[in-house]
């Protein structure tokens, strides 16, 4: 996919996520004690970020050379990344089996999906360092 | 895979060129060159003609296996 069209997938992703939460907000829907207040706010945050970092990038950003061989790593750290999914997962499970995780669904979901993008973004740079 | 044969420092030096030039040539990045030049990665077939094209060679001329 070439650069425009994903940019407008972004900003159509944006938009959609605003007008969902302004949706959900105005019908009532949704719980009042989520992370954002209620669901519709987080979903609108979400949208607005999202906004904004596809236009700072339009704006600010320099053009970056992106190469195969940074294809080929981020390829190598998507691998590791599934196999530290699977593995984090196994673990939870035998966690859970012990001690019943108590923490809302939202909250554990976000904390497994920062833990997955940190593996993701330093298996991605050790890999691009030391080995390719 | 390991390249057996791989004179693409070589080949660069004959011709004057800087890695960033190669590079900037080829439109990959300097790390790229480097870790070509030290046998880390194995370039793409594509980015071997090109390579091959940039020194007026062929591919066998630069690498080997």
């Amino acid at each position: 996919m070439d650069e425009p069209a994903r940019n407008m997938l972004k900003l159509g992703f944006g938009l959609i996520a605003i007008v969902l939460g302004l949706a959900l907000n105005i019908l009532g829907v949704g719980r009042t004690d989520f992370l954002f207040d209620s669901v519709g706010n987080w979903l609108m945050y979400i949208g607005f970020m999202t906004l904004v970092i596809v236009l700072l990038r339009k704006i600010v950003a320099k053009k970056k050379v992106v190469d195969e061989r940074m294809e080929y790593v981020s390829a190598k750290a998507m691998r590791i990344t599934f196999l530290a999914l699977i593995l984090i997962s196994f673990v939870l499970m035998i966690v859970d089996g012990i001690s019943p995780i108590t923490m809302p669904y939202y909250m554990f979901l976000s904390y497994l999906i920062c833990a997955l993008l940190i593996v993701l973004l330093l298996s991605y740079k050790i890999l691009l360092r030391f080995f390719y | 895979m390991k390249l057996s044969k791989n004179r693409l420092r070589e080949c660069r030096e004959k011709e004057g060129m800087t890695q960033e030039a190669l590079a900037q040539k080829l439109g990959v990045t300097r790390q790229t060159i480097i870790s070509i030049e030290s046998g880390k990665y194995v370039p793409s077939l594509q980015l071997a003609l090109l390579i091959a094209k940039a020194f007026g060679t062929s591919v066998e001329g630069i690498f080997g296996v």
